[in-house]
Order: structure tokens, then C-alpha cells, then sequence
């Protein structure tokens, strides 16, 4: 394709500018309030500044930095566990054409298209036979359900280009399974792990109806906290758990940011419904 | 091992998972609906939870709102996704930053972009405050109702800013997977650049739009946190009402939550089915 | 560290850990509870846990809470309080009503709930609650059972099922430089919506302040709270709420937003309040009033109000369910509360600022000077200003039906 003509690259700058500024905009206020001691209407800035929001947020009482170990805890537990379950399911799927397949596909996939509060009210009347209400295992079994979809899917597609002949050429020169696992099927899937387990974790790190449902209030993950903080009224102490709420992810973007890239097969799983 | 067995031990756990958690939830929610719950005593099914949802003006005007919310967030998403890929998929500066952004938006939860759009498009928010210093606006009141309004703007515009990053990666992941060489052969044909776009690179991508798009619209016909921090109280979105009855004082009304519940599930899975069908026949069309 | 040593140590824990359950399984019979002493329901809880649900919405009430409450029980009784908030109370009372369904007799996950009202009468009715204990309590006699506002709960007996917190009366808030001629009875408030409007606006029930605000127009309507006591009566309420309803609705279009949508929850109201978006706020709790512009959150200009026609007032309580395990936990929690030193701690407006549920007259001298000593900040209204024309709260039967008929006929229409 040829070079840009000017309206066109002034339009892509115009574009790219717009589209930085929406991207962020957002977590702007939410920014601000934190610091702010009040802030009312017509004020562009408040007139006062303050550190209270953030001295309570960070403080025993508030309960925010319990509840952020607790939420990594619970989203990293998810993760692992789509990992251990979806890898598996993925291999399946991208590997092997067999009868039923698409069934199959369709039942996993089912969690993606039938919203949450359909499932979780009846999940709800399960667990509470089981004894799985109001506790951590339970929330993480129930965070499964909209994670192990999308871990599925990018596996499949990882897989799907997967050439299991390397495998067999391994084991046929005397490795064991562990070992041909390890060196030649580990690292080929590796891409999709992390994108897969990337979606797996902020689908778990943002849950809210779920856990509330399940944790009965008593798992206090983050945005449970923030949600109540922001349907209360409290700006500023919602501004400073929102900018705690999205350090993580953030954090976790950093480390795995070039698998998104598209260069790999990973993300382009999602293009097998 | 024979690849049957195979198989099977793969994909076992996976769907040990979803049968028992996402089908036995949707059993027992179906269950409960027919206002059949032995534990205490009701052993006779009936439809009365089903009749009085269905007999409810306000169950027809939450679907009416709530598809208008899901339809509307999911086409602009679309659209808007596709012209960011685009834009991406070139070189030029600051493409670097917004490739970060667009990913650093995946990583914020809904419901804090939820507050940041409260807090940017409420009637005494930040750009109504603008409004007043360029002396558009004289108190809050005169600025456009977008948050808590019956359209449900605000619950839009935080679906859009927070599913353009999401469709837009996907579609992006494809077109790079696709390369650029179908494009050029068409240019070199003659195809303008819209030709181009149109009738060789969309029909390529369609695939990866349609599933992404499909997600979204499930997404956002029934989220909870967003339409009850964002919505107005009545008509209120659908999820928001099932919740509310099931946890209301009264609790002959958890069956009809249930019932809702499952309403909310068929109907959802009809919309896409039919989504699906009908775009998969433009694709071989 | 040697492998004997090791086995040992972790027997030890082990043994430890046994021994420390086993004290808060003992305390799920209620009945064997009642038959104790004092000493020995404090020694019993020692070491123990007790979970209180609780509304979460007020940092300062949480900080109350966890840190000056939970700080006694820690230091003066070894028990671990663990507040859990709450978006509503009902939350809490589905819990342990979808645990007497699915059989949870005494491993319950609620200890105890701050509660009144149809929640309080929810949970009587269907047998959720622990009761016959409150003479176990020595604080016990500090309250005034004979006071009929404390005796009942929204006009349920209390019947030893609940013991009082807290007392709340609804007032009014305005920006006296804003709005320095606020209306001062609800047929003053209707004339001034039709003059002013788009200026005020209401919170939609089920919200609990939204929904306190209808029953006074209610009031209103039925010419006084005198023609609504007792139990629920359909002909009655059927001829006072068609006129409710529509003044309300004739009102609509005065409102915020032309009464197209009203605030989801006082939280909303407060925000619309705080931007000048409305000129009118209320609350059950005065004292947040005094907060919010101590948080720099309403302008210093505030100020609170009762009506000349008075304003609903209640006692709220705190219940302890039928299948908690940690009963006695929860007993030393609640005589802790009503001591003097607990109500007079949240009191103080800088705390709290709230009314005390029991009779200061029956506390010690100094507790006495203390509550005598407090001074209200000129934000808020004061209690006994505000008591002087306090109305009562109509039996639950009345409530869910006003709440209901506006949901369905003003909201819906």
C-alpha cells in the first residue's frame, strides 16, 4: 500500500489523540477525588486537598488491604485451577475431530452466552446444600464458570496449530511423557497459558455478582468493597480502593503485554465460535 | 489408550465443571422456579412464578431496556472496534501508547470504569462543570440527563469504552494473522481503498467480529454492577430486577427471581442463536 | 528442629486449635445459655469469635464498630468481633433464612444483626431469632422496656427476641444560603415543590429513607399517625393511599428530572444534594448531616430540621439468630453496647453523633455528666429538639404495603 496522504495521517493523529484521551478519561476523576477533601459542583478542581481517603483505605479498619490480598488470592486460585482444568479441554478440542464435538463446544462455550444471574440464583440453592456458601472454595468453583470458557477457547486455538508430531518424534527417541511434555509441548503452548490464564484472572478479579451471591457478603473480594463505597456516596474513598482495584491488573499487563501483540495464535483463538 | 478414551480423560474435568456448576445452577434454578422446593415443603410444580412474570408490565419494559442496552452497546463496540484495528494495524507514532491503553483498558474492571463515567457525565460531573465554566450551563439541571436516564446513555458509553479494547484486540489479532497480502492483490487490481476494506478484509475478519460481538452482547445483556450503579430505577435492567426480587423481604417472590432468571437465560440464547444464524448465512452468502 | 520435636509442637497446635473450637461450638445452645450466670457466659466466650451483619454504608459507624467496640471485646473479653458490612440488611436475614431451609441448625454464619422493623418482624415470625435471654444481660437494666417505642419494634412486640441499640428520628437538611426559607411541614413542602420546581426529589423505595419520607405523606394524608395505628387494616389503607398516590403523583412532574426516575438510594440523593442539584435532603440519621460537612462533602452552610408536624422516629436493635454458634460471644457484644460508656462513645457527634437506647438517667454520675457535656454541631438538628414532635412507626403490615403501592402506583406509572 502506498504512503499516506496527508488528510489521511492528520485524521489517524486527530484519531489516535481522541482515542488516548477516551482510553484514560475515566480513571481521571476517580484519581482526583481520591485526594479530594469534598468537591462539589462547579468546582474543576476540589478546593480542598486531603490524604484521609487513602489513610483509611490503607488502614485496619476499612478492611481494603485484606480484602486485596484476599481477591489475589482467589483470582491467582482460579487461574491455576482453569489452567489445570482448560489446557486439558483445549488439547481436545484443537487436536481431535471426533463425534459430538461440537456439543461439547457448545457447552463450554455455554457460560459465555447465558449471563451470570441466570446461573448464579440457581447456584446459589446448590452450594448451600453443598455447604459451599460463604466460603472462599466456593467463590473460586463458582469463578470456574466464566473463566474455564475463555481458557478453553484460547487452547483450542493455541492447539490448533499445534503439530503433535513433534511430541511423537520425542517419545520415540526415548523421552518420557513428563519430559515431552516439559520441553516440547510446554513451551509451544506457553503463549496461550498466558493469554488464556491472563483472561482467566481479570474475568475472576472483576467478578461481582457472583461472589456476592456465593460469599453471602462474608468474601469481601475488592470490588465488592468499592461497590458499596460507591453506592454510598463516599467519592473519595471510592476513588482511592478504584485506583488500588486497578494497580494489579495493571501490574499484571506489564508482565504479559507482547502476548497480546497478535504476532501468536493465542488470541486469535477467540475467532473460533 | 484409544483416542476415544483419550478424549474423554481431556475433556472430563472441563466438563465435570460445567455440568455440575452451569447446568446443575440453571436445574436448580428451574427447579425452584416451578416453585418446587421440597426443603420446605412445596412439592406441587406450577407455573405461578412464570405467570406473574409474565403478566408484569415491568418485566416487558426491563427486556424492552435491556436488549436496547446490550443491542446498541454491541453494534457501536463493533463498528468503533474495527475502525480502531484498523487504525492500529499501521505504523505511527503513538501507536505504542495506545496499543498499551487499549490493553491497560482490558485490565479495569467494568465496574470501575462504571464510577469513572458517574463521575465524568453525571449532571453535576465533571463535564457538566466544564459546561458551567464555558457558561453552557447555569446549574446542573440544564445539563443533559446521560446517567440514570431512560435511554441509558451512561450504562452505553461504559460498555463501549470498556468493549472496543476487548473486540478491538481480537480483530486486530486477526487482521495481523491474516497479513496484508489479500488487500494488496485487490488494490492491485483496482479496488479503492473502501473496495478494498469491504470486500476482501471484512469478510476475512467476520468471524472473529461475529464470536467477539457475540460475547459482548451476552456480557452486557446481563451484567448486574453496571445498570445498578449506572441505571435509572424503573424501567431497571433485567438482572437488576431479578435480583431485587430475589432478595426481597417477601419471599414468595424468589421463585419469580428464578423464573426471571431462567427467562433471562432462554432468551439470551435464542437472541444469539439467532444472531448466529443469521450472520453465518452473509458469510457463505 | 528435631522430627520428635517437630511431631510434638504441631500435636500441640493441633490440641490448641481443637480446644479453641470447641469453646465456640459449646456456645450454640441457646437454651443451656439461659440457664447460666453472667461470669460464666463471659468465661465461655473467651477466646471466641462473634460475626456481626451489619449495614456498611457509614465509615464512621464502621470505624465505631470495629475499632472502639471491637477494641472493649478485644481487650476486655478476648473476643474477636468481625463486622461484616452490608449493602442491606435483608441480605443478612436471607441468610439465615436460606440456612434454616437447607437444615443449618447451629453452625449458622450470622452471630448477630443490627435490625428492626420488617426485617425485625421477618425474622420473629418465621422463628429465625434467639430470645428469651435479655435478662441474662447486666446492662440489661439500663433499658426502659416499659417506654412502648422500645417494648416494640415497628409495632411488634419485642418480646426478649432483640435488645435496643440505637434511636433514630427523620429530619430535614437544607443550605441556609442557598435555600434560606426551607418548608416546615409537608403541606408547606407540597405548596413549595409547586413553586420551586425540579428542586426536589425523593429517594425510590424499597430505600429505607425513601421509603420513610412516603409514610409521612401518608401521615399527611390520613390526617395523622392516631388514624393508622394498630394492625394493618385494608379498608383503611385503600382510602388513605388512593389519595397518597395521587398527590404524589400530581407532584411528578415538579420533581427532579420531572419525577421520571428517582434516586436509587439516599446515597444518590445525597450526591444530588451535596452538587445543589436538589435544594432538600433528609435522613433518619441527622447526625450525617453533621458528617458530610465535616467531610468536606456538604457546604459548612448546612443546616437540619424537624417538621412542625413532626417526624417518624424508631429504635433500632440488634438480634442474634436461632443457629449462630457464637450465642455467648454475642451476648457480651450486646451488654457491651448498651453500657453507658459504648452509648455515650457514639453519642459524640465527631463519632456518631446518634441517640442513646437507654435511659441515661439509670447510668452512673460520671456517664451522666458525660452525655450532659455533649454539644451538638450547628449542622445538625438536635435530638431533643427533634423529639419534641416525634411520630410513630406503623406496624410492619402497613409498611410493605405503602411500599408496595408506591412501587406500584407512582413508580409504574
Amino acid at each position: 500500500m502506498g504512503p499516506d496522504p496527508f488528510a489521511m495521517r492528520a485524521f489517524r493523529i486527530l484519531t489516535g489523540v481522541l482515542l488516548i484521551v477516551w482510553l484514560v478519561l475515566p480513571l481521571v476523576p476517580l484519581a482526583i477525588w481520591s485526594f479530594a477533601r469534598g468537591w462539589r459542583f462547579p468546582d474543576l478542581l476540589p478546593q480542598e486537598w486531603s490524604l484521609k481517603a487513602w489513610s483509611y483505605a490503607l488502614s485496619d479498619t476499612s478492611g481494603v488491604v485484606d480484602s486485596l490480598g484476599l481477591t489475589i488470592g482467589i483470582s491467582l486460585g482460579v487461574t491455576v485451577l482453569s489452567i489445570l482444568v482448560g489446557v486439558p479441554a483445549g488439547r481436545a478440542l484443537g487436536l481431535y475431530q471426533f463425534r459430538g464435538k461440537q456439543a461439547v463446544e457448545l457447552m463450554i462455550l455455554a457460560p459465555t452466552i447465558v449471563p451470570g444471574i441466570a446461573v448464579a440464583l440457581g447456584i446459589h440453592s446448590v452450594f448451600i446444600a453443598l455447604g459451599l456458601t460463604n466460603t472462599i472454595p466456593g467463590v473460586m468453583l463458582v469463578h470456574l464458570v466464566p473463566t474455564l470458557p475463555y481458557m478453553v477457547l484460547v487452547m483450542a486455538g493455541i492447539f490448533a496449530n499445534f503439530d503433535p508430531s513433534y511430541e511423537a518424534q520425542a517419545r520415540s527417541l526415548g523421552a518420557g511423557p513428563v519430559q515431552t511434555f516439559w520441553y516440547i509441548t510446554l513451551p509451544a503452548i506457553l503463549p496461550g497459558i498466558i493469554v488464556g490464564g491472563m483472561f482467566a484472572f481479570l474475568v475472576s478479579w472483576s467478578q461481582y455478582i457472583l461472589t456476592l451471591l456465593i460469599g453471602g457478603g462474608r468474601v469481601v473480594t475488592l470490588p465488592l468493597l468499592l461497590f458499596n463505597f460507591a453506592a454510598s456516596g463516599r467519592n473519595d474513598i471510592t476513588g482511592a480502593i478504584g485506583m488500588i482495584y486497578i494497580l494489579p491488573g495493571l501490574l499484571i499487563l506489564l508482565v504479559t503485554a507482547r502476548h497480546l501483540s497478535g504476532q501468536n495464535g493465542a488470541a486469535g483463538g477467540f475467532g473460533r465460535l | 489408550m484409544s483416542d476415544r478414551m483419550r478424549i474423554m480423560l481431556l475433556l472430563a474435568p472441563a466438563m465435570l465443571i460445567i455440568v455440575v456448576l452451569f447446568f446443575g445452577g440453571l436445574a436448580a434454578g428451574l427447579m425452584r422456579s416451578f416453585n418446587y422446593m421440597p426443603v420446605i415443603g412445596l412439592t406441587r410444580p406450577n407455573l405461578e412464578a412464570y405467570a406473574a412474570v409474565f403478566t408484569s408490565r415491568e418485566f416487558y419494559l426491563s427486556f424492552l431496556l435491556t436488549f436496547h442496552i446490550a443491542f446498541t452497546s454491541t453494534v457501536i463496540s463493533s463498528v468503533l472496534a474495527i475502525g480502531a484495528a484498523l487504525l492500529l494495524r499501521r505504523s505511527f507514532i503513538g501507536k505504542s501508547v495506545i496499543n498499551f491503553l487499549f490493553q491497560l483498558n482490558l485490565t479495569v474492571p467494568h465496574i470501575v470504569g462504571a464510577i469513572g463515567i458517574l463521575y465524568l457525565f453525571s449532571q453535576s460531573g465533571s463535564f457538566a462543570r466544564l459546561g458551567y465554566h464555558w457558561g453552557l450551563i447555569a446549574k446542573p439541571g440544564d445539563f443533559p440527563a446521560l446517567v440514570f436516564d431512560p435511554y441509558a446513555i451512561g450504562i452505553i458509553l461504559q460498555y463501549v469504552w470498556k468493549e472496543i479494547p476487548f473486540i478491538g484486540v481480537i480483530v486486530l489479532a486477526n487482521m495481523q494473522a491474516i497479513g496484508q497480502d489479500y488487500e494488496s492483490v485487490a488494490r492491485s487490481l483496482g479496488a479503492s481503498r473502501w473496495q478494498a476494506f469491504r470486500h476482501v478484509l471484512l469478510p476475512l475478519i467476520f468471524p472473529g467480529v461475529l464470536s467477539a460481538s457475540v460475547m459482548v452482547f451476552a456480557f452486557t445483556f446481563g451484567a448486574y454492577e453496571i445498570p445498578a450503579l449506572l441505571g435509572q430505577n424503573y424501567p431497571a435492567a433485567l438482572p437488576v430486577l431479578a435480583y431485587r426480587k430475589y432478595t426481597d423481604v417477601d419471599l414468595a417472590a424468589r421463585p419469580e427471581a428464578m423464573a426471571m432468571a431462567i427467562v433471562i437465560a432462554v432468551l439470551s440464547a435464542v437472541m444469539i442463536y439467532l444472531y448466529l444464524r443469521m450472520s453465518r448465512r452473509k458469510i457463505r452468502g | 528442629m528435631t522430627l520428635t520435636r517437630r511431631a510434638l509442637l504441631s500435636t500441640a497446635m493441633t490440641l490448641a486449635l481443637f480446644s479453641a473450637t470447641q469453646v465456640q461450638a459449646d456456645s450454640a445452645d441457646g437454651d443451656a445459655l439461659n440457664k447460666m450466670t453472667w461470669d460464666q457466659v463471659v468465661e465461655l466466650a473467651k477466646g471466641g469469635t462473634v460475626n456481626w451483619f451489619m449495614w456498611g454504608g457509614a465509615d464512621n459507624i464502621n470505624q465505631y464498630v470495629s475499632d472502639y467496640v471491637g477494641g472493649i471485646l478485644k481487650d476486655e473479653y478476648g473476643i474477636t468481633l468481625n463486622r461484616v458490612g452490608l449493602t442491606d440488611t435483608v441480605e443478612a436475614v436471607n441468610i439465615v433464612l436460606g440456612e434454616k431451609e437447607s437444615g443449618v441448625m447451629d453452625k449458622g454464619s450470622v452471630d448477630m444483626i443490627w435490625i428492626n422493623g420488617e426485617n425485625y418482624r421477618t425474622m420473629k415470625q418465621g422463628g429465625l431469632a434467639y430470645c428469651g435471654y435479655t435478662g441474662l444481660l447486666p446492662n440489661n437494666a439500663l433499658i426502659n422496656w416499659d417506654n412502648p417505642a422500645i417494648a416494640n419494634d415497628f409495632g411488634v412486640p419485642v418480646d426478649g427476641c432483640e435488645v435496643p441499640w440505637s434511636k433514630a428520628q427523620f429530619a430535614f437538611a437544607h443550605d441556609s444560603a442557598k435555600t434560606p426559607n426551607p418548608p416546615k411541614s409537608i403541606p408547606e413542602l407540597i405548596g413549595w415543590i409547586k413553586a420551586n420546581p425540579g428542586q426536589f426529589t425523593y429517594p425510590a423505595p424499597p430505600d429505607f429513607n425513601g421509603a420513610v419520607f412516603v409514610r409521612h405523606v401518608f401521615y399527611h394524608v390520613a390526617g395523622g399517625s392516631q388514624n393508622l395505628l394498630g394492625e394493618f387494616d385494608q379498608a383503611r389503607y385503600d382510602e388513605v393511599a388512593t389519595k397518597t398516590w395521587a398527590l404524589l403523583n400530581e407532584l411528578e412532574p415538579f420533581l427532579w428530572r420531572e419525577g421520571q426516575t428517582y434516586p436509587n438510594s439516599i446515597a444518590q440523593m445525597n450526591e444530588l444534594f451535596a452538587n445543589a442539584e436538589v435544594a432538600l435532603n433528609f435522613n433518619y440519621e441527622p447526625s450525617q448531616f453533621g458528617l458530610a460537612v465535616q467531610a468536606g462533602t456538604y457546604p459548612e452552610t448546612t443546616r437540619s430540621y424537624g417538621l412542625a408536624d413532626g417526624t417518624i422516629g424508631n429504635t433500632n436493635y440488634t438480634i442474634i439468630p436461632f443457629n449462630s454458634p457464637n450465642k455467648a460471644a454475642a451476648l457480651v457484644l450486646q451488654n457491651v453496647l448498651l453500657s453507658g460508656e459504648a452509648q455515650y462513645e457514639k453519642a459524640r457527634p465527631e463519632v456518631w453523633g446518634t441517640s442513646a437506647a437507654i435511659e441515661i438517667s439509670r447510668t452512673s454520675p460520671e456517664i451522666q455528666a458525660q452525655f450532659a457535656s455533649i454539644v451538638t454541631p450547628v449542622s445538625v438538628v438536635s435530638a431533643e429538639e427533634l423529639g419534641k414532635n416525634a411520630l410513630p412507626e406503623l406496624q410492619a403490615g402497613w409498611i410493605s404495603a405503602i411500599e408496595q403501592g408506591w412501587i406500584a402506583n407512582v413508580a409504574q406509572k
